[in-house]
C-alpha cells in the first residue's frame, strides 16, 4: 500500500558515502546503502557503532556532515518535510506517553497524521488485536510491561500505514516471547509492500532480515543476506571437546590464524581468520587431543572475524571450570526452599526452591517481570522476602544480612560504578568499603586491573571509557574481596559479541577458583556459557538443569535452539495452567 | 575504614560536580555582591519635581537645599500643578514639591507661607522616610535662613542616636542576611544533591550490598556540608570587610553556632532527598520549599513587622535564629549572655531535625 | 498551519498535565501560598514597635511624654528600665528596638523654661523601619506638650495613591508580576525538555508536524493556566486584600496577557538552549523568579540602585510590568501614561519568540 506521490525510483532507500562527524569525533564513514522496495534490512552492531546515528539520518532528523542521502526518492536535508511526513520512525527506548493510555497514544499518532474517523477505527482495531492489546486500550501506557509497550510503539508507528518503517532497536530489553510477536506484526505489515530497516544488537534476529550490514566503529564491515555473511566463515569454525586442556592451548599459543577461542563447558570454540585454514600437523595435534569437529559459522562468530585487531589472539589462559567437588565445606553453597516475595498483592517471585554448588556458574533466563531481578535482590538481603529460607555462602541472609554483605559481590543492570571518579579511585573506593586495606589493596588492585586489561588507564574517568570496559570495571569491583558468591544481573546489556566472549572467559575463570556465579540475561547465546539454566515465568521457577538436561526432559532433538527450548517450557507451564483453569 | 572510603568518594565526586559547585559558588558570591550593591530601602536620588511659583532668592535658596541632599534628584521644574501632576501620574517623579507665590516676600514679613509636598504613596515606606526628610530639609532652611525670625519657646530636644549602622544605610543588614540565606541554601542542597544524585544513579543499590553501615552512609553525606559551611564562613568574611560591615563580636561564637544552624539545614536537606526521585525535583522542593521559610524569618523585613500568627509561625523556623545570630554577633557585638535562647532554639530544633532525618533515611534504606 | 494537528498536541498536552497532580498543585497552591505570605509577611510599615523608657524623673511631664509615645499607636511599650545598663542590654538582645532616656530633673527643667533634652535610641539594624520610627519618635517629643514652636514656614504634606499608606496596597500589584514570572515560564521550560530528554521529542520530529504547530500547540494549555493565575491573584488581592482598584481592569487583563505570552516564550526560549530539565530548572529560576522578586522594583526600589544596575534591571521584563500594574491599580493610569512600558513589553515577547523559533528546528543535532 504505498502512498501517492512518492517520486519514481528503484530504491527506497540510496546513500551515498554518507559521514557524519560530532565535534572531532567521527561516529559515521562511507557509509553506502541501496535498500529496495519491500525489503527487510537489519543493521547489526555493538553500542557505539553508528547504528542510531545512521537511523537519524535515514529519518531525516539528522543531517550528515558529508555524503547524500535519498529516501523514498526525496532528499534528506533539503526536502525534509516530504520524508518526515511519510514515514514511520521509532526511536531508541520507549517513546510514549506515560500518562496517556494506549487509545490517546495512538489517538495523538494517528491525528498527527490526519488519520481520523472510519479509517481510524479500522486500523486501530486491526493493529491492537495485532499486539494482543485489545483489552488494554484503557490502560497507562506507563502501566504496561517493557514488550507491550514496544509494541503499542509499534503500533503508533503503523497507524498511518508508511511505505518505510525505521525501527531503531526495536526488541532491546524485551523478553524472547514478545519480540517473537513483534516480529510477526512486522511480518505481515511487509505483506502490504512496506519496506523496513531495524538495528539490534541481538544476532538471533538476524534471521528475520532479508539483508544485514555490519557496522562496527561507524563503517560498514559486511552487506548481504544472513545466510551469505554466515558463509564468508565457512570452514573457519571448529569445535574441540577435549579433557587435555593445557595441552590444547600450548599447541594453539600465538598462532596467528587464529581469530578466536572460547570455552563453552569442556568443548574449545576455534575460530580462524576469514580465509584461513588450520595447518595439517596442527589439526592431526589437535584431533589426537580430542575430537575436533569442523562447524557452521554464525553471525557472532563473523562479526568477531571481522573485528579481529592484528595482533595474535590472547589464549584464554585457565582451566574451564567444572563445579569442584569440595571446594568447601557445604556442598551447596547456595540454598533456596521456597522463596516468595510479595509487592502488595503482586507475588514477584513464587514458592522457588533451588540448590547451587561452588564453582557453578548459574544463568537465570525469563521474560521481563518474571522475578529474575526479585530473586536475586532477596538473594543479596537487598529485600525481604513473605517466605521462604535463604542460605547464601553459608549466611541465613535473614538472620545476618551483614554477614552476607562481606561474602558476595553483585554488579547490577546499571554497572553502579561512579562515572565522575577514575578507574583507580573506583577501585581503591571498592576496596576500602569491603575492608580491604594497605599491602593487601595494592594487590588485589593490580590483580583485578590486569585481569580486566586495563592497560595503564587507571586515570581516565569511567564516564570517558567504552561500554565494554566499563562493564569489565564494574566486575572487577564487586570481586576485590573474594566473594564465595557473585551475582550479576544483565552484565553484557549491548556489548559487542567480541567484549561479550571475552567478559565470559572472566566469568569462567572466576568459576574455576570455586567462586558461585549467578547471572541473568536476555542474550539467549550466552546460555551455553552456563553450567545450569534456570527458567523463570511469572514468578516461578518452571524450568532448572544444564542445556542437555533440559532438552531431554521434553524429549527435544539436539538441534533445538535455546529459543525453541524456552518457548517449549512456556507453553507446557501455559497449558498446565489452563489445565488448572479448567479443573476449577 | 569504610567511612574514610566513603568520605574520600564524597570530595573528589563533590569537587568533580560542576553545576552544584558553580551553584553554590553563585550563591555565596555573586548573589551576595550584587543584591549587597543594588538592593536597598534606602532612600536616595528620589526623583523630585519643583514647581517653583514664586521665583525669588528664598525660594532657589530652598530648592537647592533640597538638590544638595543626596535623598532628593530635582528632575525638573514643571510650570504648573497640572504638568507636575501628570508627572506624578507618569511615574516621572515621585515627590512635588510647591513653592507659593509671595514666598519670599512672607517670609520677610514673619507671614507663614505653606509649603506643599506630594507624594506618591505607592511605595509607603519610601513616601514616610521621604517625607521624614523633607521635613528635616524645611526645619534646618528655617533655621540657617531666619535663625532668630520666631522666639524660641521652651522646646523639648530629641537627640537621636542610631545604634549599631551609624551610616544608616540597609547594606549591612542585606549583606549579613544574604551570607545567612546562602547558608541556609547551601546546607540544604549540598546533602540532598548527593543523596538523590546517587538514588538516581542506582549506585546506592550498590552501597546497600556491601557491608556499609546505614550510620555510616548517613555520616558520609552530612558531614562534608558540615565541613564545607563552616569554611565558607571565611570567604563570607572577605565580602563583610569589602562592605564595610563591622565584625564586633566573637567569631569562635559565631562558628559555633553557624554549626548549630547547619545541623537543621542538613536534616531538611536529608528530608527532601528522601521524597525526591530526580536531582531536578528535590532542586525544586528546595527552592519553593525554603522560599517561605526565608521570608518568615526575618530576611528581608523584620519579624516584628509581621501579623501575630506569622512571628508564631516564624519560632519553628532555625534560620530566625539564626539571623539574631548574625546580626547581633556582627552589628552589636553579642556574646552567648545575650544570644542564649537563640542558641539553645538552635540546638532543639538542630537536633529534631536532624534526628528526624535519621529515621526516615534508615527507614528508605533498609 | 493545521489546525487538526495543533489541536491534537495541545489535548495531548492538556493530558498529561491533568494526570500530573505535582504540576497542578504546584500551580494552583504555590500561587496562593505566595500572595498570602507577601501579602502579609512583608510589611515595612511602622506600628507597634517595642518601646523601652528608662524614667529618670517619673514625674508627670516625664509620664506625660510616654504616654504621648503610646498613643500615638506606633509605639507598644514593653519595657520599664531601671538602670542604663537594662537599657544597652535590652536593645542588644532585640527586645526593644527604640529606647527613650528621660534625665531627671526633666519636669523641674521645663517648669523654668529650660529645654531639656531627651535621648532617643534606635536600634539600627533594620534601617528601613529605624529611620521612620526615629522619625515618629523625634515627632512626638518635639511636639510634646508645648505647642509646636510657631514655623517660620508650614509644611502641608498629602499622599496621592495609597493615602492610607498600606505596604500592602504596594505589594500586591508588584506581586502580579513576580508570580507570573515565577510559574509559566519553569513549567514551559520543563514540559519542552522532558520530551527532549525522554527522547518523545525525535517521533515529532519524525512526523508531518511543523515547529510552529508543535510549539503553539505546547503552549497553549501552559498560557491558560498562567492565566488563570493571573485572575485568581487579581481577585483575591481585590476582594481578599482590599486592594483599591483605580484603572480600567480591562486594560489591566489586556497587558497582563501580553506578560503572559512573555514568560511563556521566555520558557520556550530556554528550552531550546538547555538539554536536560536540570540546567532548565536552574536557567528558568536564575534569570526569571530572583530578577522578577529582586530586581524588578516588585520590593526593592529601582531608584537607589547603582546606575549600572538599574541599566541592568531594563533587562527583565519583569520590571515593565510592575510598573504597568502598579499605574494601572494604584494611579488609575491609561494607554497614555504607560504606553511605553506596554510598547517594550511587546517587542520583547515578538523578539523572544522569533529567537526560539529561529532555534527550533526539526533535527536532533
Amino acid at each position: 500500500m504505498m502512498m501517492a506521490g512518492t517520486a519514481n525510483t528503484a530504491w527506497i532507500i540510496e546513500t551515498q558515502g554518507i559521514g557524519r562527524r560530532f565535534g572531532r569525533q567521527k561516529v559515521l564513514a562511507n557509509i553506502d546503502l541501496h535498500i529496495a522496495e519491500g525489503e527487510i534490512f537489519g543493521l547489526l552492531g555493538p553500542d557505539g557503532a553508528g547504528k542510531t546515528t545512521l537511523m537519524q539520518i535515514l529519518a531525516a532528523i539528522l543531517d550528515p556532515t558529508e555524503g547524500t542521502c535519498r529516501v523514498l526518492g526525496f532528499d534528506t536535508v533539503k526536502q525534509t518535510a516530504s520524508i518526515t511526513s511519510r514515514i514511520g520512525y521509532m526511536s531508541q527506548g520507549f517513546t510514549l506517553y506515560d500518562r496517556l493510555t494506549v487509545d490517546e497514544n495512538l489517538i495523538f499518532a494517528a491525528r498527527v497524521r490526519g488519520i481520523d474517523g472510519s479509517v481510524f477505527q479500522q486500523r486501530r482495531q486491526r493493529l491492537l488485536a495485532m499486539a494482543g492489546l485489545t483489552q488494554f486500550g484503557g490502560r497507562r501506557a506507563g502501566d504496561l510491561s517493557g514488550g507491550m509497550r514496544k509494541k503499542l510503539s509499534l503500533c503508533t508507528n503503523l497507524i498511518h500505514e508508511p511505505p518505510l518503517l525505521l525501527l531503531d532497536e526495536l526488541s532491546l530489553g524485551v523478553d524472547p516471547v514478545s519480540r517473537r510477536e513483534l516480529w510477526q506484526m512486522l511480518h505481515e505489515f511487509r505483506e502490504s509492500g512496506a519496506s523496513i530497516v531495524v538495528t539490534t544488537p541481538y544476532m538471533d534476529e538476524a534471521d528475520y532480515c532479508d539483508r544485514l550490514a555490519l557496522l562496527d566503529h561507524g563503517r560498514i564491515l559486511a552487506l548481504d543476506s544472513p545466510d551469505a555473511l554466515r558463509q564468508l566463515g565457512e570452514g573457519t569454525v571448529f569445535e574441540l571437546t577435549t579433557n587435555r586442556a593445557e595441552d590444547v592451548l600450548e599447541v594453539l599459543t600465538d598462532r596467528p590464524e587464529l581469530s578466536g577461542l572460547q570455552w563453552l563447558g569442556s568443548v574449545l570454540h576455534i575460530l580462524l581468520r576469514p580465509t584461513t585454514t588450520l595447518s595439517a600437523d596442527v589439526m592431526q595435534t589437535l584431533q589426537h587431543l580430542g575430537e575436533l569437529q569442523p562447524v557452521p559459522s554464525s553471525l557472532e562468530d563473523v562479526f568477531v572475524q571481522l573485528t579481529a585487531p592484528q595482533t595474535a589472539v590472547q589464549v584464554p589462559a585457565f582451566v574451564p571450570a567444572s563445579p569442584s567437588p569440595d571446594a568447601t565445606a557445604e556442598l551447596d553453597v547456595v540454598q533456596l526452599e521456597g522463596v516468595t516475595c510479595r509487592f502488595g498483592n503482586f507475588t514477584a517471585v513464587d514458592n522457588v526452591t533451588l540448590a547451587v554448588s561452588a564453582g557453578e556458574v548459574f544463568g537465570f533466563l525469563g521474560p521481563n517481570g518474571a522475578g529474575k531481578t526479585t530473586l536475586i535482590r532477596a538473594m543479596c538481603a537487598l529485600l525481604k522476602p513473605a517466605s521462604g529460607k535463604l542460605r547464601v555462602a553459608g549466611v541465613d541472609v535473614a538472620a545476618e544480612p551483614m554477614r552476607l554483605r562481606s561474602r558476595i559481590g553483585y554488579m547490577s543492570q546499571r554497572f553502579s560504578l561512579y562515572t565522575e571518579l577514575t578507574i583507580a579511585e573506583n577501585l581503591s573506593f571498592f576496596a576500602g568499603v569491603y575492608g580491604v586495606e594497605g599491602h593487601a589493596r595494592a594487590k588485589v588492585i593490580t590483580w583485578a586491573s590486569d585481569m580486566i586489561g586495563l592497560g595503564g588507564m587507571e586515570d581516565r574517568k569511567v564516564q570517558e571509557i567504552s561500554g565494554a570496559l566499563r562493564q569489565r570495571l564494574a566486575l572487577a569491583c564487586s570481586i576485590l574481596h573474594k566473594p564465595a558468591v557473585l551475582f550479576l544481573d544483565e552484565p553484557t546489556s549491548g556489548i559487542d559479541p567480541r567484549s561479550r566472549q571475552r567478559f565470559w572467559q572472566l566469568i569462567q575463570s572466576l568459576a574455576g577458583t570455586g567462586m558461585t556465579i549467578f547471572v541473568t540475561t536476555h542474550y539467549l547465546e550466552e546460555a551455553t556459557y552456563c553450567h545450569r539454566l534456570g527458567l523463570m515465568y511469572e514468578g516461578r521457577l518452571i524450568a532448572a538443569g544444564s542445556i542437555a538436561n533440559l532438552r531431554s526432559t521434553l524429549s527435544m532433538e539436539e538441534s533445538a535452539s535455546m529459543e525453541d527450548i524456552f518457548m517449549a517450557y512456556i507453553d507446557r507451564e501455559k497449558a498446565s495452567e489452563q489445565v488448572m483453569e479448567a479443573v476449577r | 575504614m569504610r567511612l574514610a572510603s566513603l568520605l574520600t568518594k564524597e570530595i573528589i565526586q563533590f569537587s568533580r560536580d560542576r553545576v552544584i559547585l558553580i551553584l553554590i559558588l553563585w550563591l555565596y558570591t555573586i548573589e551576595v555582591v550584587i543584591c549587597a550593591y543594588a538592593l536597598s530601602f534606602d532612600v536616595k536620588h528620589l526623583p523630585l519635581a519643583a514647581v517653583d511659583q514664586d521665583r525669588s532668592v528664598a525660594s532657589r535658596a530652598l530648592l537647592e537645599s533640597f538638590r544638595i541632599n543626596e535623598a532628593f534628584d530635582i528632575e525638573g521644574y514643571p510650570s504648573t500643578m497640572a504638568e507636575a501632576g501628570d508627572w506624578l501620574d507618569k511615574g516621572k517623579a515621585s515627590l512635588i514639591i510647591v513653592i507659593p507665590e509671595k514666598f519670599d516676600h512672607d517670609l520677610r514679613r514673619g507671614a507663614v507661607p505653606v509649603v506643599q509636598l506630594l507624594l506618591d504613596g505607592s511605595n509607603s515606606n519610601t513616601a514616610a522616610i521621604a517625607r521624614g526628610y523633607a521635613a528635616q530639609i524645611l526645619d534646618r532652611f528655617q533655621q540657617e535662613w531666619l535663625p532668630d525670625a520666631v522666639a524660641p519657646a521652651v522646646q523639648v530636644e530629641a537627640v537621636l542616636r542610631v545604634w549599631y549602622n551609624p551610616d544608616q544605610t540597609y547594606t549591612s543588614f542585606m549583606v549579613l542576611s544574604m551570607i545567612a540565606l546562602a547558608a541556609l541554601m547551601v546546607g540544604v542542597i549540598h546533602p540532598a544533591a548527593s543523596i538523590v544524585r546517587e538514588k538516581e544513579v542506582g549506585t546506592i543499590e550498590q552501597l546497600m550490598v556491601t557491608p556499609i553501615r546505614i550510620g555510616e552512609l548517613f555520616l558520609a553525606k552530612t558531614a562534608p556540608t558540615l565541613g564545607m559551611g563552616l569554611l565558607s564562613v571565611f570567604p563570607s568574611l572577605l565580602i563583610v570587610w569589602w562592605f564595610g560591615v563591622p565584625l564586633r563580636g566573637s567569631l569562635l561564637l559565631f562558628l559555633l553556632l553557624t554549626a548549630l544552624f547547619l545541623l537543621s539545614a542538613i536534616g531538611i536537606g536529608v528530608l527532601v532527598a528522601a521524597v525526591s526521585k530526580t536531582l531536578q525535583q528535590a532542586l525544586l522542593l528546595s527552592f519553593f520549599g525554603l522560599f517561605p521559610l526565608m521570608f518568615l524569618s526575618g530576611t528581608l523585613v523584620p519579624v516584628e513587622s509581621m501579623p501575630e500568627f506569622l512571628q508564631t509561625l516564624s519560632l519553628v523556623s532555625p534560620l530566625r535564629y539564626y539571623m539574631d545570630v548574625i546580626l547581633g554577633i556582627f552589628l552589636k557585638g553579642a556574646g552567648i549572655a545575650e544570644l542564649w535562647p537563640q542558641a539553645l532554639a538552635l540546638l532543639v530544633i538542630g537536633s529534631l531535625l536532624f534526628g528526624i532525618a535519621i529515621g526516615v533515611f534508615r527507614r528508605q534504606l533498609a | 498551519m493545521n489546525w487538526h494537528r495543533l489541536t491534537a498536541v495541545t489535548a495531548k498536552e492538556t493530558r498529561e498535565i491533568i494526570r500530573d497532580p505535582i504540576t497542578v498543585g504546584v500551580s494552583v497552591l504555590l500561587p496562593l501560598v505566595m500572595l498570602f505570605l507577601f501579602g502579609y509577611a512583608i510589611s515595612l510599615d511602622v506600628d507597634n514597635v517595642a518601646l523601652g523608657v528608662l524614667d529618670q524623673d517619673k514625674s508627670p511631664a516625664s509620664r506625660a511624654l510616654t504616654d504621648g509615645f503610646v498613643q500615638s499607636g506606633y509605639f507598644r511599650l514593653i519595657r520599664d528600665f531601671k538602670t542604663v545598663e537594662d537599657v544597652e542590654d535590652s536593645l542588644q538582645r532585640g527586645q526593644v528596638k527604640l529606647a527613650l532616656v528621660i534625665p531627671p530633673r526633666f519636669h523641674a527643667a521645663l517648669v523654668r523654661n529650660e529645654n531639656p533634652t531627651v535621648q532617643v535610641l534606635v536600634d539600627g539594624t533594620y534601617s528601613a523601619t529605624a529611620l521612620v520610627a526615629a522619625n515618629y519618635a523625634q515627632t512626638i517629643v518635639t511636639g510634646f506638650r508645648q505647642p509646636a514652636r510657631p514655623s517660620a514656614i508650614q509644611l502641608e504634606a498629602r499622599v496621592w495613591y495609597n493615602a492610607p499608606m498600606r505596604s500592602i496596597n504596594f505589594v500586591v500589584p508588584g506581586l502580579y508580576a513576580v508570580i507570573l514570572m515565577a510559574f509559566p515560564p519553569l513549567l514551559t521550560a520543563l514540559a519542552l525538555v522532558r520530551e527532549k530528554e525522554s527522547g518523545s521529542i525525535q517521533q515529532i520530529f519524525a512526523s508531518p508536524l511543523t515547529p510552529a504547530e508543535f510549539i503553539v500547540g505546547k503552549l497553549i494549555p501552559y498560557g491558560l493556566i498562567a492565566f488563570a493565575q493571573m485572575i485568581m491573584v487579581i481577585s483575591i488581592g481585590f476582594f481578599w486584600f482590599q486592594v483599591p482598584f483605580q484603572g480600567n481592569l480591562g486594560f489591566l487583563l489586556a497587558t497582563a496577557f501580553v506578560f503572559v505570552f512573555c514568560t511563556v516564550g521566555i520558557g520556550l526560549l530556554v528550552s531550546t538552549i538547555t538539554r536536560s530539565q536540570l540546567t532548565a530548572m536552574l536557567l528558568s529560576l536564575i534569570i526569571t523568579l530572583m530578577p522578577s522578586f529582586l530586581f524588578s522594583g516588585f520590593l526593592f526600589p529601582i531608584f537607589t540602585m547603582p546606575y549600572v544596575l538599574q541599566l541592568y534591571t531594563a533587562i527583565f521584563p519583569a520590571r515593565y510590568f510592575v510598573e504597568l500594574s502598579r499605574g494601572i491599580v494604584l494611579k488609575g493610569g491609561g494607554l497614555e501614561e504607560l504606553w511605553f512600558n506596554l510598547a517594550v513589553l511587546l517587542l520583547y515577547t515578538l523578539a523572544v519568540f522569533w529567537l526560539a523559533a529561529w532555534r527550533f528546528r526539526k533535527k536532533v543535532a
